[in-house]
């Protein structure tokens, strides 16, 4: 083994160490993302489970005592489309604003009139809860084909069975993820998101670490034994990332374990991308370290922008829930390709080749962080040796 | 004996501020040399210069004939810093600390073992090699501090206040691991503001001020007592005393003799020795607790009044 290569392992060594010193400590980096991960699947299975179900909570308002009207009700109440219960006004307004429901469909006073073919078009109010355009409207369209068919048994009896009334059409649901059988796992998503989170947490720490080795002297005895600075930054970096793979890899065994959290694809591209998320984590942790200016001031910071990073990138709630603007705008951060290579490589089932171009800006953005780590705290060790900092 | 360390005309600037103008100083092998000064003389600065923390706008500086430019990683391996606070890892036990810094230097396997033991056993704490540093008293994170500085055997031994922080006691062993250095053949630089240190430690002095050297020599040559001089008791406190109380004592000694408490560390200085006595049975008297009290040959204030009339000023005040 090389005298270089010995230095490098000694001051990785050195932050290995310290890592276990606090085993509590050292614990809690791998149990806060388990935690955190499996909280967020348990939400978003769920919320994707009822999606899949496709019923729509509603309430069901009726004012007016007439019979068609009455029939109306019914059909809404027995929609396979809806999850209908009916209330009086006063209780459907109270409900729908707590958004529970959040719609409610008024049959009102007068909605007879719509069987009788009259010019007079009743008005159905649509209550609904600030948040819930989208479920007024799906209440909107499931209340239109109700009504439509109900006019037509009406006026045309048994000349329309239930076969023309059906829709011309069958809708064939299908999934684009990649793999034919792959299925969106949020458990899987969650614990991709939370790890990249907690990466880079850790590499904000090991950042902070640096800094407070400045604070205690113990950077200025290490610059001043016979160590170059590049050996400094790469048992650092070293250090850092061998750590937070050591967080990847029991993070994802934790969700295997518990969730059956999977790679269902490249199991490469998987690694690659997770090498490069390490990468990732070791470099913006030196890059805090280096215009850090204090710890105080680096860990505000760094802790804003890991949580924006975090949450544009959508490692907190799946992409597609974004807007399409912040998705497009999330282009540019690392945390968003590298939360697409974890996807590509796991749930969706894709091959290397689809995981390569994720891993692969993953990887260049950590070289560009890097650098630019580097080259500040030469930057700004010249300028102290100068006496100019 | 040869010269180990060697200063030429060092000049260092902190932006536009001249920190260290022209010094010249040397530092022989089995030799201990006090830098002297009060706060913000260049102590440090020249020390940082010594081990190439920071480069002097002009001057050389050199150890064994080596120079920093020329070789770096050998300049590195001839001097050991013990910095003014202990420059260690907390989390760590003392053995690791020694053996992350002996591994800096090149050192490993039964090697480092060897010298990792016998750096514990140099500063005396081979029976706390396991503890953690972050558990030790300020005292025993010194001699740790100490240690990790020897390692790898430095011709040139840089001590920056490192007694600052220590109680008589500590203070006393530190010094007496001073001399030991120096019987084992080290070159040891030591930076202080305290005459009594530098007079019991060193067998020269070199007196900065204002970054340049005002006097050197011997330190019974450089504090030698002269008609005129002041008379001066330097003491340790066993608790810091409030305020209120310091200020009611100066009122009451007045300007015959001179109070300064920093921590707790104690100076009084005056014009004779009765005024001294008077003025120390007043401190008792108000129920400040001195653990102990020494008088040095002579003082700083003096060697510094010698060689410079303007500025007049207190050490430790």
């Amino acid at each position: 083994m090389t005298h270089r290569l010995r230095l490098v392992l000694a001051l990785a060594g050195k932050d290995w160490r310290l890592f276990w010193a606090d085993r509590r400590a050292a614990a809690l980096c791998f149990l806060v993302p388990v935690v955190l991960a499996s909280a967020c699947g348990l939400i978003f299975a769920r919320s994707t489970e009822s999606k899949q179900a496709a019923r729509l909570p509603v309430a069901v308002v009726v004012e007016d005592p007439g019979p068609f009207t009455r029939r109306v009700a019914d059909d809404l109440l027995a929609s396979p489309r809806l999850d209908a219960v009916e209330l009086t006004r006063a209780e459907a307004e109270r409900r729908v604003a707590d958004r529970r429901p959040g719609v409610a469909i008024v049959l009102p006073a007068g909605f007879e009139r719509v069987a009788e073919a009259s010019d007079d078009r009743p008005g159905v109010e649509l209550l609904h809860h600030p948040t819930t355009t989208a479920e007024r409207e799906w209440a909107e369209g499931v209340l239109t084909e109700t009504v439509m068919r109900r006019l037509a048994r009406l006026r045309y009896g048994d000349l329309v069975g239930d076969a023309a009334l059906a829709p011309p059409f069958k809708a064939e649901p299908a999934a684009v993820t990649g793999a034919a059988q792959a299925r969106f796992s949020a458990y899987t998503h969650s614990f991709s998101g939370m790890t990249l989170q907690y990466l880079l947490f850790w590499g904000m720490e090991s950042g902070l670490l640096l800094l407070r080795e400045r604070q205690r002297g113990t950077w200025d005895r290490v610059r001043a034994a016979p160590v170059p600075l590049w050996a400094v930054l790469a048992g650092k970096g070293l250090a850092t990332a061998g750590i937070g793979l050591l967080v990847v890899l029991a993070t994802f065994l934790a969700g295997h374990l518990l969730f059956g959290v999977g790679v269902d694809g490249s199991l490469a591209g998987f690694v690659l991308v997770a090498l490069a998320a390490c990468g990732l984590a070791a470099a913006g942790g030196l890059l805090v370290a280096a215009v850090g200016g204090t710890e105080a001031r680096a860990r505000g910071v760094s802790i804003l922008v890991v949580l924006g990073v975090a949450m544009v990138g959508g490692l907190w709630l799946p992409a597609f829930l974004l807007p399409g603007w912040v998705r497009d705008a999330a282009l540019a951060l690392p945390t968003t390709w590298a939360m697409r290579g974890f996807d590509a490589a796991t749930w969706q089932g894709r091959g290397l080749a689809d995981v390569l171009p994720a891993a692969g800006v993953v990887a260049g953005s950590a070289a560009v962080c890097l650098a630019a780590a580097a080259g500040w705290i030469s930057h700004t060790e010249g300028r102290r040796r100068r006496g100019e900092g | 004996m040869p010269v180990a360390l060697s200063l030429q005309a060092v000049r260092v600037r902190y932006g536009d501020r001249v920190a260290v103008d022209g010094v010249t100083l040397a530092a022989h092998r089995g030799e201990v040399v006090g830098l002297l000064g009060p706060n913000g003389s260049g102590k440090s600065t020249t020390l940082a210069a010594a081990a190439g923390v920071i480069d002097p706008v002009e001057g050389t500086v050199a150890v064994e004939g080596v120079e920093r430019a020329a070789d770096p990683a050998g300049y590195a391996r001839r001097f050991g810093l013990v910095p003014q606070r202990p420059a260690l890892y907390d989390e760590l036990t003392a053995a690791d600390n020694l053996r992350f810094f002996g591994r800096l230097y090149g050192f490993g396997g039964r090697e480092l073992a060897r010298r990792v033991a016998r750096g514990l056993a140099r500063v005396g704490l081979t029976d706390r090699a396991a503890h953690r540093v972050g558990t030790f008293s300020g005292g025993m994170r010194q001699r740790v501090n100490l240690a990790a500085a020897l390692l790898h055997d430095p011709p040139v031994v840089l001590l920056d206040e490192p007694a600052a922080a220590l109680d008589p006691e500590c203070r006393d062993a530190l010094l007496a691991d001073l001399a030991r250095l120096r019987d084992d053949g080290h070159a040891v630089l030591l930076s202080t503001h305290h005459p009594d240190e530098a007079g019991h430690a060193c067998d020269r002095v070199v007196v900065l001020d204002r970054g340049r050297v005002a006097a050197t020599g011997r330190p019974g040559e450089v504090f030698a007592c002269r008609p005129g001089g002041r008379a001066v008791l330097y003491g340790h406190l066993r608790s810091r005393p409030p305020k209120f109380l310091v200020r009611s004592l100066r009122q009451r000694l007045g300007p015959a003799v001179e109070l300064g408490i920093t921590g707790n560390r104690l100076r009084l200085a005056a014009d004779d020795r009765e005024a001294l006595g008077r003025g120390l049975a007043a401190v008792l008297a108000e129920g400040v607790e001195v653990e102990s009290f020494r008088t040095p040959a002579g003082t700083l204030e003096r060697v510094l009044r010698q060689t410079r009339v303007d500025v007049p000023f207190g050490i430790g005040t």
